[in-house]
């Protein structure tokens, strides 16, 4: 085993990567065998639906447990995002294109406004995310009048976003999730934004007293995430079409899972990338194995519960033993 | 000395790649004050850790009290007698002397905790080491040295047969070093063995009966200590070392441009109306004892504490500085005293420490040259001697000393020409020490301009070209290095106190 690790590809890949592949791989022998014709493309292309809105939120929180801190508002603000666009689109007769922008617009501005009081006014990132999450809800419930919003079908012009999600039967969600997956990978271990955001999440303080910005590049981090939920926002109702006000809580704990899952540390400074599409997908492809086993929503939630919880504890265990 | 109640022996121990304890042997007994000396990495904590069963060891037996131990956690431990008084105080702020004393295992009245006898027992504790604490004053409302003296009232109060001192000294002012002495001396007359880690030579022939020397992971050897020299020892654990002679008259020309000026300046309430210059090409030592202020006044002309008044003039310009990032841009680095919290970011690697401050400069369009990056560090691992087996190697596998070396690669690599030094070459050992005066000298000579702040009375007058003395957040004295004495220094950093 120990060999195993050492092997310069193993290392390459990261070990801990390649045990979730394999995890993944499991998984998917597993529910081929007890959920007759899994392995067909209508679950695959399912558990993709998921797997892209998930991955997105997934993504920009990743950038903000590196720095040490939590966001508990990308669901909600997720659901804010598609509520308030949606609601522009079919209300005010916006043009798609310009919704879409707006979805976006409004995931960075709470993302900077996150960043904003989290890294100025010092408030814990727990209190900052809880309070936006319930901001968010309230916002999009007032604007859209409580109502939920339906976006166009795929037959009506103004769906032609949906060719975002998948065009005819290609799965274009997951070129571009892969697409942005890399640009983060680019961001975070290339750039100077990564690098500052990774060593202020392991020590703070020695990084600002090297005369760094840490405020700034804090709240960028807020920012990136913020922007990714917009992203989000756009391929869950490409999927999913309809977004209702109050709901969105439960894509936290599912993208916190998938993050943290990948080897990301709660205790920020180190995070990966890849790890977190692996991630993604296990989550992704555990819910619709749930679903196509007829078991209810609720038993994921169980289950992405104890993922978090050993996840972490794996992480907190191997800090340990190297100290 | 009486007989001996600890023995270990052949203790073996390895981590993954790592062989940290190489079949060593230490013993000791009742009565005695035992040092145990090597170079930070030599294997001393490790070998701490093993005894009180932080670590597991591979092979060897220790013998306690006659009997063959294995201890599996501190409070093991410390039930048989086996204590350690830690060189970071642990200790809990805001609660009393008592609470700290009994935290854990507090005596109770029914479901109640009895807070009388908890402050009879430490009253009683204090007694017996005839040091004169109140058990229900507020542990964050002592200085250093009575919080120090609390953890080995606690320690004792364990019943401990051993008790080991992992550097006490470290932060404590000259007196406190006195009182604690005192209490060592009392606890060793009244049978107890004395395990004594420190790397200041001259406690160790004041304080300790015995040395055992370790090595990178080796036993060297056991000497009684009145029999040998500080030489003896520094060879046995170094091999030989020449350390810088200390200056007799100030390198600096009188007519050096002054880099840097300080007006006025004041930030809360340990920084009171400070003024002073530093040339270029000097080294300004800051001499006073512990909370005179100085690192405090360090901070605030960085800008890493705000400041309430005062101007700052760089090359004779005024300078606004409110962030370290002001103060970076106008070429000034910071040292900090505390490398873990301050310095270093230990889970990272050499290379990323070592361009922390300047990676803008290291940058090919919107990415990091990392080849660059790269030359750079190596380039100062070469230069300061930095001991690793490469550059990606993480800051939290290096010894104290070599973290140190990052830290001031981290600001050779921004070519900064202020270098404010805070406490060099604290918790660092004999070998790297003398590097580091060396490299300090070396800068000076570059024309950099150094602050070094050192509690240090031997240092002071080692590095300076000029001292500035603080007290209670007062500028109370200035003295060239020709005109300097111990006693002058003393009397004026204790100027205010009476």
């Amino acid at each position: 085993m120990e060999k195993f690790k050492q092997n310069p590809i193993v290392k390459k890949l990261g070990f801990n990567r390649i045990i979730l592949c394999c995890v993944l791989v499991v998984m998917y022998i597993m529910f081929s065998i007890l959920v007759p014709g899994f392995a067909g493309m209508s679950h695959i292309m399912g558990a993709l639906n998921y797997a892209y809105f998930l991955g997105f939120l997934s993504l920009g929180v990743t950038f903000v447990i590196a720095t040490g801190g939590i966001d508990f508002s990308i669901g909600p603000v997720m659901f804010c995002c598609g509520l308030i666009s949606g609601y522009c689109m079919m209300s005010y007769g916006v043009p798609t294109g310009v919704s879409l922008v707006i979805s976006m617009l409004i995931g960075l501005a709470f993302g900077l406004w996150n960043g904003y009081l989290v890294a100025y006014w010092t408030v814990p990132p727990f209190i900052v995310s809880m309070a936006s999450m319930n901001m968010a809800k309230g916002i999009a419930s007032v604007f859209t009048k409580t109502q939920s919003v339906s976006w166009p079908r795929s037959q009506d012009p103004a769906g032609w976003f949906r060719n975002l999600v998948k065009a005819g039967s290609f799965p274009t969600g997951m070129v571009l999730f892969l697409a942005v997956a890399v640009v983060c990978a680019i961001i975070l271990n290339k750039t100077k934004f990564g690098r500052y955001v990774l060593c202020l999440g392991d020590n703070r303080e020695a990084v600002r007293l090297s005369g760094v910005n840490t405020k700034k590049w804090e709240m960028l981090a807020y920012a990136l995430c913020g922007l990714l939920v917009g992203i989000a926002a756009i391929f869950f109702v490409g999927a999913y079409t309809t977004v209702q006000p109050g709901y969105g809580d439960q894509y936290n704990n599912e993208a916190i899972a998938g993050c943290v899952m990948g080897g990301t540390s709660m205790a920020g400074g180190s995070a990966s990338i890849a790890g977190t599409v692996i991630g993604v997908l296990i989550i992704s492809l555990l819910q619709e194995g749930i679903l196509a086993l007829k078991m209810t929503k609720d038993v994921q939630l169980v289950i992405t519960g104890l993922i978090v919880i050993v996840a972490v504890y794996a992480d907190v265990s191997a800090r340990r033993r190297k100290n | 000395m009486g007989e001996v109640i600890l023995e270990m022996k052949d203790i073996d121990k390895s981590f993954p790649g790592v062989h940290a304890l190489d079949h060593v042997s230490l013993d000791v007994r009742a009565g005695e004050v035992h040092a145990l000396m090597g170079e930070n990495g030599a294997g001393k904590s490790t070998l701490m850790k093993v005894l009180t069963g932080i670590y597991k060891k591979d092979s060897g037996s220790i013998k306690y009290l006659g009997k063959e131990v294995e201890f599996h956690n501190t409070r093991d431990a410390q039930a048989a007698g086996v204590v350690i008084v830690h060189q970071e105080l642990n200790m809990v702020g805001d609660l009393t002397v008592a609470q700290n004393i009994f935290i854990g295992r507090e005596p109770r009245k029914g479901l109640r905790i009895d807070d009388r006898k908890m402050i009879e027992d430490s009253k009683a504790l204090f007694d017996k080491l005839h040091i004169n604490i109140n058990p229900r004053e507020k542990m964050s409302h002592l200085t250093v040295g009575k919080q120090q003296m609390c953890e080995i009232a606690k320690a004792i109060s364990h019943n401990a047969k051993i008790i080991v001192f992992d550097e006490p000294s470290a932060a404590l002012t000259e007196k406190e070093i006195e009182d604690l002495f005192v209490i060592i001396r009392d606890l060793r007359s009244q049978g107890m063995g004395i395990i004594y880690i420190s790397h200041r030579m001259d406690e160790i022939k004041v304080i300790t009966d015995r040395v055992t020397v370790m090595r990178d992971g080796g036993y060297v050897g056991t000497l009684i200590t009145k029999d040998c020299t500080k030489e003896d020892i520094i060879n046995m654990m170094v091999g030989r070392v020449i350390y810088e002679k200390p200056k007799e008259h100030s390198m600096v020309p009188e007519d050096a441009p002054v880099v840097l000026k300080v007006e006025h300046l004041t930030a809360g309430k340990m920084v009171q109306d400070v003024s002073f210059e530093l040339k270029k090409g000097e080294i300004l030592g800051f001499s006073g004892l512990m909370g005179a202020g100085r690192t405090e006044t360090a901070r605030a002309i960085f800008g890493a504490d705000p400041k309430q008044s005062g101007d700052i003039y760089i090359n004779g310009q005024k300078v606004e500085i409110n962030s370290p990032e002001d103060a970076v841009k106008h070429g000034i680095g910071y040292l900090s005293e505390d490398r873990r919290r301050f310095g270093v970011v230990v889970g990272k690697t050499i290379t990323e420490n070592s361009t922390m401050a300047a990676l803008d400069d290291y940058m090919k369009g919107p990415f990091i040259d990392k080849k660059k990056e790269l030359d750079v560090t190596q380039k100062y691992i070469k230069e300061l001697a930095t001991k690793t087996p490469s550059a990606d190697q993480l800051v939290v596998n290096l010894s104290g000393g070599n973290q140190q070396k990052v830290v001031i690669a981290k600001w050779l690599v921004k070519n900064s020409d202020i270098l404010i030094f805070d406490e060099p070459t604290r918790g660092i050992d004999v070998g790297a020490k003398n590097e580091i005066y060396k490299l300090m000298n070396k800068l000076a000579q570059q024309g950099k301009s150094i602050i070094m702040i050192s509690s240090e009375m031997t240092e002071i007058f080692r590095m300076s070209d000029r001292i500035v003395i603080m007290c209670e957040g007062r500028k109370t004295g200035e003295l060239r290095i020709e005109e300097a004495t111990q006693e002058l220094i003393m009397d004026k950093a204790t100027r205010q106190m009476d």
